[in-house]
């Protein structure tokens, strides 16, 4: 099955004359972007912390890998699983943890993703430890990885525009308000939570996939960083805004690459100074708009083609 | 309402105490109020007038005595619940949901009604759609009753503080409840608005057919309302009865004129 | 053996309690974990290198200038960064992230200015052991508790005995009747920054006259993080328990049960702690008034 989707894969990329590096470079922004959107239901929407969403894609990478390496598991059904997996960890650890106050929560999590890297570590009979799990069926091309943070970004949107989303945001705008009109805070904190982790997992399957090979290294508290980082670049509280960081934080170092050594002061710089100056990030509390888009730029050009913003919509 | 739940009270407090370190935030408070009453509890700043909406609300749980809400134990429930069997409260300090529409804040108060589920909202099936019509309607038509309709897009925390707080009421007016606890609803009010907000309230218990209990600090607003008041002096209950008896109690008098107020 | 590995783990408990203490006062005073923390104490230590290995100045001077930088860093932070966060009135989760933010741009720095070289200090250290009771104790372990338990009860003095203390302890309690009372809330806060930042540029150079200077090494941070919510997050006496606690049980699980298993533990330790005792040891649970 795979082969026969690398097939189709490669056909799609010669016919478009898409090399081998742009199909990496996509890859990777396919990853933080599912990565990211989970970060953004669970940072932006309801105002939880996580410094453990890189164990939960250690998790995902994890399991995939050893569900298609020692026992030829079908890597869809893999990916399903070992998401579902890193989703259900996450619930367990939620149930207990979710119920202590802000930074107590956060430690627990910060905790809780060390300790997961510090396991894969040391069982090395299981996971080849520090050395990594070399292998993994190479099921990350750039057609799947495409598909996969398109249906992302579908899911969390329409998650995000239901009863679910509202729920979570009352929850970050005002908890106690929220449990007045009925809205179990608990509950939902653990949903976004289980949320976010079943996608943190997710991407982290698809890592695995690209890399052929994963250490627990890569998923350590520099990564939790960095996708707290890039969801705030993008905006709290917006999945466009998040989609739209996840592709500048991945394609600007690619793009300036005299800048790579300078990436992470730069991120770095880039948080301190949204946070002081404009908190909501890019497109923070809002959507990006076709229509508004289109109505923006009809002002710029002075309002002179009346007919094209109708037909947009 | 049938003759039944007539005959049971809304909602009946039994010796509820209430201690925080050796300060004895309500001390032995006991009420019992009848269907369509509109209940007032009155008294000096630090009265315990909130801790008694907390105790109800279930944000805290007494140290000692029982709650009940039609008949139905609810003491020490979590506020979630207690808001889902149908009491709903506004706050001293307005608690909105600042940065969500004053649509949403309205919509989201009425999530009981959203009885889709997951797959149903990520695939927009015809259930989904039917109950966020619903939602919508149901809104809107709140939104219509305290005259916001016209504000449904704007943000909750842009609109001034007189219509943040009948947002807030409109809010929780969406989760249908039999009981509805005010807390200081006229609140930096003058002594106009205080009027309407008199008989706003009072239109909204005859058509709503709902039972009112509410904290209020304005003694004309609770004289014009209030069928009953309880008034509380530093946690304990000083006076029990119609406004006017109220009013002319010594006890009270002695109370206000030698308390904050 | 074990005595020699608890004073050993006392003396990293010491480094961490200088860390945590500071951490806790800003915490009691913002409700704010100061994320970047443990990047002060990495200035202070590299401070402390320019003006040992490249001024080559004595060990004294290093060290004040060490301690001095720590407390300008932190003070820096506050006034430009911190103080703007607070006044846009939006959660304290934005302090939070401003404060990862810092602690990235401070490491990264340090990596361009510095690379990544492991450096130690040029003086002599003392590496000898004296034996007591059959037991190998490290005299730069010793010295290290030693000037790390002057200090704490120099800062404990502070708290508890002087105006300011009791300014900062109001302004814990409740921070606008404090500012009604005429406190001046701003400029003491300014001053816990300047103090905890000094202290954390101590517990830089200690850090590294142990284990070397580098970039990352505020990572150590985290051990603060750890210590004071163990303590009870705003704790100072919490914080000092906590931090070692702490020191002692990752001194003891790398000689009898694994290194590599060292942060597990500590962690498993903190997260079952936590929920036996949701606030920590000394934590007091505040409930949210409606």
């Amino acid at each position: 099955m795979i082969q026969v989707f690398n097939a189709i894969n490669n056909a799609f990329c010669n016919f478009f004359g898409i090399n081998s590096y742009i199909q990496g470079v996509v890859v990777l922004m396919c990853v933080n972007i599912i990565a990211v959107l989970g970060m953004s239901v669970l940072t932006g929407f309801t105002r939880l912390f996580s410094f453990g969403n890189a164990g939960f894609m250690s998790i995902g990478a994890y399991a995939v890998a050893i569900l298609t390496v020692r026992y030829h598991v079908n890597f869809l059904l893999a990916i399903v699983l070992g998401s579902a997996f890193a989703g259900l960890v996450a619930y367990l650890l939620g149930s207990i943890t979710l119920k202590l106050h802000g930074d107590y929560f956060l430690i627990t999590c910060l905790g809780f993703g060390e300790c997961v890297r510090v396991l894969f570590n040391y069982t090395k009979k299981l996971t080849g430890g520090s050395a990594g799990f070399p292998g993994i069926p190479n099921y990350s091309n750039m057609l799947f990885a495409v598909i996969c943070a398109v249906l992302a970004f579908f899911i969390a949107w329409r998650f995000i525009h239901s009863k679910y989303g509202r729920n979570l945001t009352s929850v970050r705008e005002n908890e106690l308000a929220a449990e007045a009109v009925g809205i179990d805070a608990f509950r939902f904190k653990r949903m976004s939570f289980t949320f976010s982790a079943i996608y943190a997992g997710w991407a982290g399957a698809l890592y695995g996939g690209y890399l052929m090979y994963i250490v627990p290294s890569s998923f350590n508290l520099a990564k939790s960083c960095e996708l707290i980082t890039t969801t705030v670049i993008g905006g709290l509280g917006s999945l466009t805004g998040s989609l739209l960081g996840a592709i500048i934080v991945t394609l600007l170092p690619e793009i300036f690459r005299g800048l790579a050594n300078y990436r992470m002061l730069l991120y770095g710089i880039a948080v301190v100074l949204i946070i002081m100056f404009k908190p909501s990030g890019l497109y923070g509390y809002k959507e990006f708009s076709l229509k508004r888009f289109i109505a923006n730029i009809k002002k710029l050009f002075g309002g002179k083609k009346p007919a094209a913003g109708k037909e947009a919509e | 309402m049938n003759k039944e739940t007539a005959s049971v009270p809304v909602l009946e407090m039994q010796n509820v105490e209430k201690h925080f370190g050796g300060v004895h935030a309500i001390d032995n408070f006991s009420v019992k109020i009848e269907h369509g009453r509109i209940h007032g509890l009155i008294g000096p700043n630090g009265a315990g007038k909130t801790t008694i909406f907390n105790n109800i609300t279930g944000i805290y749980a007494p140290d000692s005595g029982k709650i009940f809400f039609l008949g139905k134990d609810i003491t020490g429930s979590s506020p979630h619940k207690v808001a889902q069997l149908g009491i709903g409260r506004t706050f001293q300090n307005i608690r909105l949901f600042s940065n969500l529409s004053v649509m949403d804040n309205v919509i989201i108060a009425s999530n009981m009604d959203a009885t889709y589920n997951m797959p149903q909202a990520i695939f927009h099936t015809a259930k989904y759609k039917e109950r966020e019509k619903h939602l919508n309607d149901k809104a809107m038509n709140l939104l219509e009753i305290v005259g916001l309709q016209d504000k449904a897009a704007e943000r909750a925390n842009s609109l001034p503080y007189g219509h943040q707080r009948k947002l807030e009421i409109a809010r929780a007016m969406a989760l249908e409840p039999k009981l509805l606890l005010l807390d200081e609803p006229a609140a930096g009010m003058n002594a106009d608005e205080s009027l309407e907000l008199v008989d706003f309230v009072r239109q909204i218990r005859d058509r709503f057919d709902i039972t009112i209990l509410m904290i209020e600090h304005h003694m004309d607003v609770v004289t014009n309302l209030c069928d009953y008041c309880t008034v509380l002096n530093f946690g304990k209950t000083i006076a029990v009865g119609t406004p006017a008896e109220v009013k002319s109690d010594p006890e009270v008098i002695r109370a206000y004129l030698g308390g904050n107020e | 053996m074990l005595l020699q590995q608890i004073i050993t783990g006392i003396s990293i408990g010491g480094i961490y309690a200088l860390l945590a203490t500071g951490y806790s006062l800003i915490y009691s005073l913002l409700d704010f974990s100061n994320w970047s923390h443990g990047e002060f104490a990495m200035v202070g230590a590299y401070v402390a290198i320019v003006f040992s290995n490249i001024l080559g100045t004595p060990f004294v001077i290093a060290a004040v200038m060490g301690v001095l930088g720590g407390a300008c860093i932190s003070f820096l932070s506050e006034r430009v960064v911190y103080r703007r966060i607070r006044s846009t009135g939006g959660p304290n989760m934005f302090l939070m992230i401003g404060a990862m933010g810092m602690s990235n741009v401070f490491q990264q720095a340090a990596n361009l200015i510095f690379t990544g070289q492991y450096r130690s200090y040029s003086f002599k250290l003392p590496v000898s052991t004296i034996e007591v009771g059959g037991a190998y104790i490290g005299v730069l372990d010793l010295i290290s508790l030693g000037i790390t338990a002057v200090i704490l009860v120099v800062l404990i003095y502070l708290i508890n005995k002087t105006k300011f203390g009791l300014n900062v302890r109001a302004i814990a309690c409740n921070q606008k009747a404090a500012r009604v009372l005429g406190i001046r809330v701003d400029q003491s806060i300014a001053t816990v920054f300047l103090l905890a930042g000094s202290l954390a540029g101590a517990a830089g150079i200690l850090y590294g006259m142990k284990y070397n200077v580098f970039p990352t090494m505020g990572n150590v941070g985290l051990k603060a993080f750890i210590a004071s919510v163990i303590g009870g997050l705003g704790s100072v006496p919490g914080a000092i328990v906590g931090a070692v606690l702490l020191g002692v049980l990752e001194t003891l699980v790398s000689a009898y049960i694994s290194s590599s298993l060292r942060d597990f533990f500590s962690f498993a330790l903190l997260i079952v702690l936590l929920l036996v005792k949701p606030s920590g040891l000394f934590g007091v649970d505040v409930q949210e008034k409606a």
